[in-house]
């Protein structure tokens, strides 16, 4: 069967990266927010970038939350959420005042910290991941290559421990990854981390849980 | 850890890649954008930097082409920038598939256009670049109009007010250095880096493995690079295992798959 990925399409981010990274891997891809093109798909990406009440908004006023809630729970369609798009999983986001989130794993969305070291806000650029645990996302990407591109200012802060699939440093670790059955989503950006990123939508892309 | 940056950056005009130094002088012919991303791609740099000098229409079409073209064949964060005067116009850059926009005279002339782009598009999105000279000994002034036209601002003063503005990162090019690889304005560097708390992306005088140690040494999170790229035998790879071998953390090598 091929694979249909479809790229959420909420007004935000810059999509058509996603869609040529994905396309590069050999998946069909159709960036949209139609329900039945939705439907039509076998895989769903949410990606996006910008601040999460604005975000939960865009998705809203477009019927979102209950169209991907019945393929991913109901449908059971691999999903994969990038950058704000695993953040807007979280309970809640408290990026410019609280707004609920999607509320599919466990936990809140919070500003990184710069600590004691003078951090620079946003965490911009290439950094290392710890997998915690084995994924068929990570399958086969080699220790040495698990180095990929972030660009965020807060962070998904997890309500159980058990979905953080991966960790990144930067004044203290932070959830660079989370799964739950069907879903997984990075918070960074495999559709820009090159060779490292494309293995990993590789691996979407073939993911049939 | 967050590893240093290594940014490929390049001028389009017309579609096709110059060089100059300090802005104006000296024009030399460096290739096609497509083929270079992709070249640079293959090298392993961080990130690349496009910014369109000719901001005419026809020059913007060229540029939007490429950015397409770039973006489809290259999985690595692009910035594109020249010319950006409306929301209407980063909307076609992120659409084309850039995911950094920078803005530099817009910022001066309308400084609500950063915030108001900020909260169109995230701060991560927005890049405000700043390019500033030496007036007088010791004194410092941001330029715009590609270098045309002096302001009032003092670069550090103006950086700060641009952070204030919610943009994600600072890019700075010391016009007196650009293209003269006589080594990056350490002293400008380190004096940003105490200033802001966003990135700071450094540009204009590399000419040699030395000056990214410098640049990193006194704060820079990224450096741009374009002559030590285009006119040595330099590359991102050798630059690399030069810095790693000094103690500075950036990417080991490339991820390549066998």
């Amino acid at each position: 069967m091929s694979t249909t990925v479809a790229i959420i399409d909420y007004g935000r981010g810059n999509v058509r990266s996603v869609a040529n990274a994905l396309e590069y891997c050999g998946a069909d891809t159709i960036v949209t927010a139609d329900p039945r093109a939705i439907d039509d798909a076998s895989h769903i990406v949410l990606p996006g970038v910008g601040a999460f009440g604005d975000a939960m908004a865009a998705l809203q006023s477009r019927g979102l939350p209950e169209i991907l809630h019945r393929q991913v729970f109901d449908k059971r369609k691999p999903f994969l959420g990038i950058c704000l798009g695993m953040q807007l999983l979280a309970d809640r986001g408290l990026e410019h005042g609280e707004h609920a989130g999607l509320g599919w794993i466990k936990g809140e969305v919070v500003r990184l910290e710069p600590g004691a070291d003078a951090l620079k806000i946003p965490h911009m650029g290439w950094n290392d991941v710890v997998v915690k645990s084995v994924h068929p996302l990570f399958a086969g990407v080699r220790p040495e290559a698990l180095t990929f591109y972030f660009v965020h200012s807060y962070h998904f802060r997890a309500g159980q421990s058990d979905t953080v699939l991966a960790t990144c440093d930067y004044g203290g670790p932070f959830t660079a990854a989370v799964a739950k059955d069907n879903m997984v989503a990075t918070q960074f950006h495999p559709e820009k981390s090159q060779d490292s990123g494309i293995e990993l939508l590789e691996n979407f892309v073939k993911w049939n849980p | 850890m967050l590893k240093r940056r290594i940014i490929p950056k390049f001028l389009l005009r017309d579609g096709r890649l110059v060089k100059y130094t300090r802005f104006f002088d000296h024009e030399r012919e460096a290739g096609n954008p497509v083929s270079t991303a992709r070249v640079y791609n293959d090298y392993g740099a961080d990130e690349f930097i496009i910014l369109d000098i000719a901001p005419s229409e026809e020059s913007r079409r060229k540029v939007l082409a490429s950015i397409a073209e770039i973006s489809a064949q290259v999985f690595m964060p692009l910035t594109v920038g020249g010319g950006v005067r409306s929301l209407a116009h980063i909307t076609d850059l992120l659409r084309a598939g850039a995911d950094k926009v920078t803005l530099n005279t817009q910022a001066v002339r309308a400084p609500d256009f950063v915030k108001q782009a900020a909260q169109a598009f995230g701060d991560q999105c927005i890049t405000v670049s700043i390019d500033y000279k030496e007036v007088s000994p010791k004194v410092f002034r941001v330029f715009v109009d590609g270098g045309r036209e002096r302001t009032a601002y003092d670069p550090t003063e103006w950086a700060r007010r641009m952070q204030d503005q919610s943009c994600g990162e600072i890019l700075i090019t010391s016009i007196d250095r650009d293209g003269t690889s006589s080594g990056y304005d350490v002293d400008m560097v380190a004096r940003l880096n105490e200033a802001l708390d966003i990135p700071l992306v450094v540009s204009g005088g590399c000419g040699g493995l030395q000056h990214c140690i410098d640049a990193f040494s006194a704060g820079a999170s990224a450096v741009a690079i374009s002559s030590l790229f285009l006119f040595t035998d330099h590359s991102p790879i050798k630059l690399r295992s030069h810095l790693v071998s000094n103690g500075i953390n950036v990417r080991a090598s490339k991820s390549s798959r066998n």
